[in-house]
């Protein structure tokens, strides 16, 4: 296999007498390089590569899958077969058939978000400087920081996708993602604080809201500020959210709830579509593409099965419009696919996964929105997140700041937050003008990891927070 | 299934793992002649069937097979290493090679950094039933046929987003410029099912649940069991209604005591975790750290679960051992990084991970010994009056041990027993302190992802706050 070139001749030479059906095949080359390093050792200075061919079959109204790591044609072929295999095996006990997969315009050509060759050309001596300096400004920053910690990955990916109907692409791009964390001592007491970023792109793109000391700096503010901090109240708050927990609100709350195959299983978005389920100031998008600035970290032009991933309304002015798609979903409710489709690695088939997710910009200022919380909250700094089938989810801050008419208070600890996800979102008084993807180090998983991001302006609305006292 | 590799009988696993062996051998000797003054290679083999269903129907059968390899090397005290998946050749494992010394060269000195002394291990496999070795994708298809009966006997209410019935088996084995040199070869069997109940317009919140075992004999009876436990938990969760909020005692379910107490507490054992000064756990070897009749074990060598082994990722041989015993801790876990900053010969045996990255620390398999608190039942008894956690869903920070999140397969209990299911109700409290509040365990234990054996328990001093 030439990297240099388009691989995708060479992939569909596999598929010569084995066209039967549908099959798609998924060339994926997969290399990492990391550096980490941890109280001024170095951890790990790695680089791996891990390659193959990822196969799906659809044959007796069922997908077979089976992949392989050799990139010689014939153990592709050997692939097709075992897949077709599995496929036919395992048919007779499927009761809902699939008919056909969703007509769709399948991708041909060279696609390649920028950046891949800038880090590629970038030095491993550049990274471990990079690594060691951050750590190293993140602990001298303050006498109360007794560690830090600072590791930095690239995923350097090419993918080439070819369907016996028609897919012929090859796809190129960069994914890196810094992440610093600090640990501040008073005694027996430890907090922590970390500040992490990703994306699509290069540098200027990973880089593009805040520099490696700034995020140095930052992480160890937070470790710092939370010791002897209190904690917030729990109940049910006003709370005005960080362009970065919004985006955890868009892809827990309510990116879930309408992968479609989740809703066929019945999750609380199924049959609401064109009804009425956030306020008015909510339009909430699920993109391919990095809207507004570019480097969003779950960028792809084009998904695992061929598709292009285009802009998806999901809410538009708080009506639920569209459901997110594979090309099986996508046929079964009659409609085009969305261009979600991803698979992880070669070893993995595609499923309906998010990619940048977001709320649209409003009008208000950060002033603004402040003013309207007579006792309330502001929350910044994500930590994980999770939905469930019936729309309710929680997700972590790392940071909470009273706000007492309007005026932010001192630092207190983090806290969770949960609610349900059209209740949360029907309570949005005030969505901010300024938009920021914010969430380009995450991972979600759904069985396998998928990169993604999601971001917003700041919004304030309600929900409920697991505090103490 | 007439696919060309899935059945590996335990001669074919022998097989391959002398193939490993070798092929770890060509790839430390090929280290040390591009410069490296030591060097540890690891390599791994995999296939297996799976079959997965999704919205209740089947979704996709699969077959799948893999091999990767990772060599860490040092040079004048410097670590790099590199993997791959494409290292059949000699070629590619030359070119492997060359990578990690390029990038250890490139590293800054590390006086710590290095290999331990080892001594060649004896391997092989795991006692796994000789059946399952030879398990034919044809019988995993069988099997998740019976996994969808199973769910078609379902209360129709009752929605399965996903299930899988997955088969794997797999060969290590690890070299080291040092005197490693192990192998061993495992088979699993396992079944998962997530999914809600949906009432008209009441979704319930979801359950996961799962069996994994290394014997196919018991395993129809096991899907069964394990369906309608998942059928009863999912139907419970409708219908939810709300707590009311205090402070004091909680019910945790095996599945939530693990997240919530166990997981932390183990992050906060690893030696590296203690030198880097990010463990609560800190100067606290032989001092009570949890309730006194709270005992926590690593124990790799119980076959029954899913983390047994015979050596550790470095090759060092694994031991059972109480990690807390009646409150008090009893070690830390270190892997061989860990043991040369502290200057000590050996590790404890808890190097962990794949060929596609360095090792790191974590333990086999996790069990806490029972309780006397009897049953599910006899300890909700116990609690009296208070919100139960099936499932915890939420943030725990290891390095402080404080947790908020939200309580999920919740009940509220009142008069001793469970009277409603619950949404919308958040906890929040600190790991550690709980620990050191353990009221009862129970004596049932439930076994988690095949590789813990958990009680249900009742920790003091949390918030709950309800919606």
């Amino acid at each position: 296999m030439h990297t240099q070139e388009d691989p995708t001749a060479w992939l569909a030479s596999a598929l010569v007498g084995r066209e039967d059906g549908f099959v798609e095949l998924r060339l994926h080359r997969k290399r990492q390089r990391s550096v980490a390093v941890e109280k001024g050792r170095v951890d790990a200075a790695m680089s791996t590569e891990h390659s193959g061919v990822g196969v799906r079959v659809l044959e007796g109204g069922t997908f077979g899958f089976a992949s392989t790591g050799s990139l010689e044609i014939e153990a592709i072929r050997r692939a097709i077969d075992d897949a077709r295999s599995a496929a036919r095996a395992s048919a007779g006990l499927r009761r809902a058939r699939i008919e056909n997969l969703a007509p769709a315009q399948l991708a041909r050509g060279r696609f390649e978000v920028p950046g891949y060759d800038e880090l590629e050309g970038r030095s491993l001596e550049e990274l471990l400087q990079l690594v060691l300096s951050t750590e190293a400004r993140a602990r001298a920053s303050s006498g109360s920081v007794d560690s830090a910690s600072c590791a930095y990955t690239e995923v350097l990916e090419e993918k080439a996708i070819v369907t016996t109907d028609g897919a012929r692409a090859w796809l190129r791009h960069v994914r890196p993602e810094l992440r610093v964390g600090a640990i501040a001592r008073d005694g027996a007491q430890l907090q922590r604080g970390s500040r992490s970023v990703g994306a699509t792109g290069g540098w200027e793109c990973l880089f593009r809201a805040a520099g490696a000391d700034q995020l140095a700096d930052e992480a160890a503010r937070i470790a710092v500020d939370r010791l002897g901090a209190g904690y917030p109240e729990g109940g049910r708050k006003r709370v005005l959210l960080s362009p970065a927990l919004v985006g955890l609100l868009t892809h827990e709350a309510i990116g879930h709830t309408v992968e479609a195959d989740f809703v066929q299983s019945g999750s609380c978005a199924a049959g609401k579509l064109g009804q009425r389920v956030a306020s008015e100031l909510v339009t909430l998008c699920d993109s391919g593409a990095s809207e507004y600035t570019d480097g969003a970290g779950g960028t792809l032009p084009v998904d695992d099965e061929g598709v292009f991933a285009g802009r998806t309304a999901i809410i538009e002015q708080g009506v639920l419009k569209n459901y997110l798609h594979n090309r099986e979903s996508a046929a079964h409710f009659g409609v085009a696919p969305t261009g979600n489709g991803r698979a992880w690695e070669y070893q993995n088939e595609p499923l309906i996964r998010m990619r940048n997710t977001y709320i649209e910009p409003g009008t208000s200022t950060f002033e603004q929105l402040l003013e309207g919380i007579e006792d309330g909250y502001l929350l910044d700094g994500p930590a994980n997140g999770q939905a469930d089938a019936n729309g309710e989810f929680m997700f972590g801050t790392q940071e909470a700041y009273h706000v007492k008419n309007g005026v932010v208070g001192p630092l207190l600890r983090g806290v969770n937050l949960s609610g349900r996800a059209f209740d949360v979102l029907a309570s949005v008084d005030g969505v901010g003008r300024d938009f920021r993807w914010d969430l380009g180090s995450g991972h979600c998983g759904k069985g396998q990891p998928a990169k993604v991001d999601a971001g917003g302006p700041w919004v304030r609305c309600e929900v409920l927070l697991g505090g103490r006292g | 299934m007439g696919t060309r590799t899935q059945v590996v009988d335990e001669r074919g696993a022998a097989l391959e793992r002398a193939d490993l062996l070798e092929r770890c051998d060509a790839a430390v000797a090929h280290a040390l002649a591009s410069g490296a003054d030591e060097a540890e290679a690891f390599a791994s083999s995999h296939g297996g069937t799976s079959v997965q269903l999704e919205k209740g129907d089947l979704q996709l059968a699969r077959v799948s097979m893999g091999e990767a390899l990772g060599l860490r090397v040092f040079v004048g005290g410097r670590l790099g290493f590199a993997s791959t998946n494409q290292a059949a050749s000699p070629a590619a494992l030359a070119d492997l090679a060359a990578s990690a010394v390029a990038l250890a060269k490139l590293s800054p000195v590390d006086p710590a950094a290095g290999l331990l002394a080892a001594r060649e291990l004896f391997g092989g496999p795991l006692p796994s039933e000789p059946a399952l070795w030879a398990l034919a994708p044809a019988s995993v298809v069988a099997l998740a046929g019976k996994l969808m009966e199973v769910c078609r006997g379902f209360d129709k209410r009752v929605s399965v987003d996903q299930g899988a019935i997955r088969f794997s088996r797999g060969s290590s084995a690890v070299v080291s410029s040092r005197g490693a040199r192990a192998a061993e070869s495992d088979a699993g069997l396992s079944a998962s099912l997530f999914g809600m109940a949906v009432d008209g317009a009441d979704v319930g919140g979801f359950d996961a649940l799962s069996e994994w075992t290394r014997g196919a004999d018991s395993f129809e009876p096991a899907l069964e069991r394990m369906g309608r436990r998942f059928a009863r938990t999912v139907l419970d969760n409708l219908g939810a209604g709300k707590a009311t909020s205090y402070r004091g005692p909680v019910l945790f379910a095996p599945d939530a005591f693990a997240e919530l107490f166990l997981g932390p507490l183990v992050g906060a054992l690893s030696a590296l975790a203690v030198q880097r000064g990010r463990s609560a756990l800190a100067g606290k070897l032989g001092t009570a750290v949890a309730a006194a009749h709270f005992t926590l074990r690593d124990a790799p060598g119980d076959a029954e679960l899913a983390g047994a082994c015979l050596v550790d990722r470095e090759g060092s041989a694994t031991a059972d051992r109480a990690l807390v015993e009646r409150g008090v801790l009893g070690t830390y876990l270190s892997n061989a990084r860990a043991a040369r900053l502290e200057g000590l010969a050996e590790s404890t045996g808890h190097a962990q991970g794949s060929a596609r990255g360095v090792p790191g620390i974590g333990a086999h398999n996790l069990v806490v010994d029972a309780g006397d608190g009897g049953d599910a039942k006899e300890m909700a008894a116990r609690l009296g009056r208070g919100l139960l956690v099936g499932r915890f869903s939420g943030t725990v920070d290891g390095t402080s041990g404080d947790f908020s999140g939200v309580a999920k397969s919740a009940r509220w209990v009142e008069g001793g027993e469970i009277v409603r299911s619950l949404g919308e109700t958040l906890i929040a409290g600190n790991a550690f302190e709980a620990l050191g509040q353990l009221g009862a365990l129970s004596t049932e234990r439930e076994t988690l992802g095949g590789s813990a054996r958990v009680p249900w328990a009742i920790a003091d001093g949390l918030n709950v706050t309800a919606g």
